[in-house]
């Protein structure tokens, strides 16, 4: 059995194993409530198709923390820091969508490993949604401020 | 209807709703799907021993939490169109947001420029908790077709 690989140490170059997940109404709705945002545009069809995915939804399930591969050894966290997104196509409610990690920079800081990835998201017919940079550092009592 | 348009001034400012980070919106958010077991998830946003654990001194809201309420914002500056071709940069997360707080997110436009018969406005945004303080802070561009 393959040990996993903590996140901090991963390199540049290295990928997440990608997530594929479907989003359903009620899946949709549940991000409704937690953002407070009730816009009929994310509950009813409309003359362009089904009612939209909420970005926070999207936002939150691109976090590197939701691959299957994302390790972090007990007593350690990912701080995210930092942040660029670009929307690139509305998202619809029923559609499957896959989710891609690339390392693309490491650094140490303040006595801490930052990463920067590079994100995509991909609907089931390869419609690309929002593609992300997200920077994060990490968390431990190991690590020195 | 999109609050910007192309007589949109550079200088106004715009905010949105006051929303409270309440264990149940952290829990929604940051829990995983409801349908997954084990929920809610136990993590640095929705547990405090385990935020503890890690050197911090409480839950903070997952950062897409409230880039999720930019999204908001945006499209209720833009309009639906914001979701193509929409962009957030140089954000950056700056004090955590504890369970109870109260986030703001506002955006002052900063430079308009004619793209043919489009303009393209650039805002500065930034997101503010209950006591007035800065915890995001960065930029959007949309665009006013």
């Amino acid at each position: 059995m393959s040990e996993k690989k903590s996140a901090h140490l991963m390199e540049v170059g290295e990928e997440f194993e990608p997530l594929e997940f479907v989003v359903t109404p009620e899946l949709n709705q549940q991000y409704l409530y937690a953002e407070e945002d009730f816009h009929p545009r994310y509950i009813e069809e409309s003359e362009s198709g089904p009612p939209l995915v909420h970005p926070g939804l999207l936002l939150n399930m691109s976090n590197n923390t939701r691959s299957p591969s994302f390790y972090l050894p007990p007593g350690w966290g990912e701080i995210h820091a930092a942040e660029e997104t670009e929307y690139l196509n509305p998202a619809r409610v029923g559609k499957k969508f896959r989710v891609t990690w690339k390392v693309v920079e490491t650094y140490q800081k303040r006595g801490k490993p930052w990463h920067v990835l590079d994100i995509l998201i991909v609907d089931e017919d390869g419609v690309e949604i929002m593609r992300r940079k997200m920077t994060n550092t990490f968390a431990s009592p190991e690590l020195t401020s | 209807m999109a609050k910007i348009t192309k007589d949109t001034m550079i200088g106004e400012e715009f905010s949105g709703k006051p929303k409270r980070i309440t264990w149940e919106r952290l829990w929604t958010f940051s829990g995983g799907p409801f349908a997954a077991s084990g929920w809610p998830k136990k993590n640095l946003h929705t547990d405090p021993e385990f935020a503890k654990s890690l050197g911090l001194p409480t839950v903070g809201a997952s950062a897409t939490q409230y880039l999720g309420h930019l999204a908001e914002l945006m499209i209720d500056l833009f309009g639906e169109g914001w979701l193509k071709g929409g962009k957030t940069s140089n954000i950056k997360f700056i004090k955590l947001v504890p369970e109870g707080d109260v986030l703001t997110t506002k955006a002052k436009v900063i430079s308009k420029d004619e793209e043919g018969s489009a303009v393209k406005f650039t805002l500065d945004v930034w997101c503010e908790n209950k006591n007035g303080e800065k915890v995001m802070i960065g930029n959007a561009t949309g665009v006013v077709k």
